[in-house]
């Protein structure tokens, strides 16, 4: 099966910055998607079933708690891993992200290795 | 340099290039598209090809369009796509390198916002820019202001730099470059020819750590590559440096306040340490005060308090053969002996009036009369060190008396003064003057006698009335002989009865009666002076007659 990854930030630079940092996985084959707002992002999640997904939080339509709530709660897509990606000194939300579902929590500015490694780790690419 | 490669291009889905692949699509019966292995991506594998068209990115093939002559301009258009990616991708990766600087450089102001003490910064700063810059060994130097010297607070990694003389050669450090740049060094020679780095350093990058022009120090990194060192490392270091050197400034600082503010507690506390000895705490306590600096004219407090008077007897000719400075001495040594035993029995000295000592004792009579007695022993202890020191040896009486008295600050404006006022006070000080009259070490009132809640601990006898001078009502006075020696005490306490019979009689005017009482106490012990001075007493009056109104009662006039 094709893996994909969803990239999902209203600010283009910042779904490039990810885009980039992932770079080396689209050369082993992995297809990149990306969306600037969270009904984009839930259309394409469900369309295409990607296995991870970066999803900021601050969004405008939808926001990444609420996309989440979404796939986790009412389509309950368990195999799509969420990271949500929150504001550095927003960790408050933290807790809201683990009530909505979401699997891990990054903070931005990210650390572009973090990314990747998780990325790999969850795509079971070494 | 970014590697673009034709097969990810034909499988872009989202794509601004959408037309572009759409018109490929439209030609791929025409064509066939290979990468540059020629391994098929897309159109007609049945083709047979007259022409072959490079696809190229920078003069370097990276596939092929297989088709007729047109299929050209699909080549071209793919390379455009191609170069367009690249451009997109290269801009891209730039971002990437300045966004994890500006995240490290965010990381970094994180763990330093965390610290406050300036070695700790330093600490941080070096290990952090040994670890982004990819050192083997980093040092941080400070220059000290007050010792003029350098300093190393901190090091991070292998020990490649010898600190002892990294600190001695500092005019060297400062000719060949630490004068507030920063850069990466290309010359060596004269920091190994003096030990300050092992030979296995190939490479030096520092930053100097700067608070507007003032130099404070560097950042030094050590590499054991040659030319490890890059621009951008030196950018990215002298980031670092600026950050740190306020992050180190401030903590300075902030020590430095810390320790103005220490020095002034300090100062305040010798301050406070010293008054308390002129006025005693417990004097500023009973006022309802803390601190000195609260007291003020007027306060004033009543309390029920035992007043001790001490003084030693036959000062005058004493003193009259010392100078005046032994004089002083002497009667330093006497009060360093008598001072801490009245607090430990939580009284407090209230003056010291020469070779007099009245202290005060708020919270029972009993610690008055314990501290009392340890006074009289602890003077023949003295008196032991007199001997030895061929100085003459003394005796002091202390008398002890208990009532109201007002303790408060008087004086003027400009010049306060803690005092007492108390009847209590002249009583005990006259009692005082008694002792020498009954020969007693110790004498205590009836007032003082009636608070205390086990007087058979303390071997007392009752001596008779005095009356103050200017008083209607006379007082009982006791001797305490609890001082004594052990065989003294002893022969005391055994001839009690007796002694006690005689006063009977005594203050009945029973002279003979008294006489033979007393006679049978000195015959058992004839060191008892008191009884003795009864004894004699008796004789006297039994010879000469006392008025009809006698009663036994002893005027206080002297003092």
């Amino acid at each position: 099966m094709e893996q994909k990854i969803l990239i999902v930030d209203d600010e283009p630079h910042i779904r490039m910055l990810i885009e980039q940092t992932l770079e080396e996985l689209e050369d082993e084959g992995v297809e990149f998607l990306t969306a600037e707002n969270g009904e984009i992002a839930f259309d394409i999640i469900q369309q295409e079933s990607p296995q991870l997904v970066f999803l900021d939080v601050m969004m405008p339509k939808m926001n990444g708690m609420e996309v989440c709530r979404k796939v986790k709660k009412e389509l309950m897509l368990d195999d799509v891993f969420i990271v949500l990606l929150t504001a550095k000194g927003q960790e408050l939300d933290r807790q809201k992200g683990h009530e909505v579902g979401a699997d891990i929590y990054m903070t931005k500015p990210f650390d572009p290795e973090a990314i990747l490694s998780k990325a790999r780790e969850v795509l079971g690419l070494q | 340099m970014p590697k673009i490669i034709l097969k990810n291009i034909l499988s872009k889905k989202s794509n601004t290039e959408a037309l572009t692949l759409l018109l490929i699509e439209q030609m791929k019966a025409h064509i066939s598209i290979t990468d540059e292995k020629n391994n098929y991506l897309c159109g007609n594998t049945e083709l047979v090809t007259q022409y072959e068209h490079p696809v190229k990115l920078h003069e370097e093939i990276i596939g092929w369009v297989k088709g007729d002559e047109k299929a050209v301009h699909i080549a071209s258009l793919l390379a455009l796509l191609v170069q367009k990616e690249f451009d997109r991708k290269n801009l891209g990766s730039e971002v990437l390198v300045l966004y994890q600087e500006v995240n490290m450089v965010f990381n970094f102001s994180d763990k330093l916002a965390q610290a406050i003490d300036p070695v700790a910064i330093a600490q941080i700063a070096v290990d952090e820019a040994r670890h982004l810059i990819n050192s083997v060994s980093g040092v941080v130097v400070l220059w000290d202001e007050t010792t003029g010297q350098l300093q190393i607070p901190a090091t991070s990694g292998s020990d490649l730099f010898n600190k002892e003389k990294l600190i001695s050669y500092a005019d060297l450090l400062l000719k060949i470059g630490l004068s507030g740049q920063s850069e990466i060094m290309s010359d060596l020679t004269p920091l190994k020819e003096t030990g300050i780095i092992g030979d296995e350093v190939q490479s030096i990058i520092y930053a100097a750590l700067k608070v507007k022009h003032r130099i404070m120090g560097a950042i030094i990194l050590a590499g054991d590559k040659t030319m490890q060192y890059t621009a951008s490392h030196l950018k990215f270091l002298t980031t670092l440096a600026l950050q740190s050197s306020s992050a180190i400034e401030s903590a300075l600082l902030y020590e430095k306040n810390i320790r103005e503010a220490l020095e002034r507690e300090e100062a305040m506390r010798r301050i406070y340490e010293v008054t308390a000895k002129f006025v005693p705490y417990e004097f500023i306590g009973s006022l309802g005060y803390k601190l000195i600096t609260d007291v003020k004219l007027g306060d004033q407090v009543e309390k029920v308090v035992t007043v001790l008077f001490t003084d030693i007897r036959d000062y005058t000719s004493i003193s009259e053969q010392m100078t005046p400075e032994e004089n002083f001495q002497f009667v330093s040594s006497y009060n360093e002996r008598m001072g801490p035993i009245i607090r430990n029995h939580h009284g407090f000295i209230n003056q010291y009036l020469g070779d007099a000592i009245m202290a005060l004792f708020p919270e029972s009579a009993e610690r008055s009369l314990a501290a009392a007695i340890e006074m009289q022993q602890d003077l023949r202890e003295f008196n032991v060190l007199q001997k030895t020191k061929n100085l003459p040896s003394i005796r002091m009486g202390i008398g002890m008396h208990t009532g109201p008295l007002v303790m408060g600050i008087t004086g003027d404006n400009d010049r306060l003064d803690a005092t007492t006022i108390s009847d209590a006070v002249n009583t005990a000080s006259r009692i005082e003057s008694l002792t020498k009259y009954y020969k007693a070490n110790i004498l205590l009132s009836e007032v003082t006698l009636q608070q205390i809640q086990h007087p058979e601990n303390f071997h007392l006898r009752y001596l008779g009335k005095v009356q103050v001078k200017g008083k209607q009502s006379s007082i009982g006075i006791y001797e305490c002989f609890g001082s004594d020696s052990e065989e003294q005490i002893d022969k005391k306490e055994k001839t009690l009865l007796i002694f006690n019979e005689g006063m009977h009689h005594y203050l009945n005017k029973s002279f003979a009666n008294a006489i033979k009482s007393f006679e049978s106490v000195t015959d058992v012990n004839a060191e008892d002076r008191t009884a003795q001075f009864f004894l004699d007493n008796s004789v006297r009056h039994l010879q000469k007659g006392v008025p009809e109104s006698w009663s036994g009662v002893v005027e206080m006039s002297n003092k």
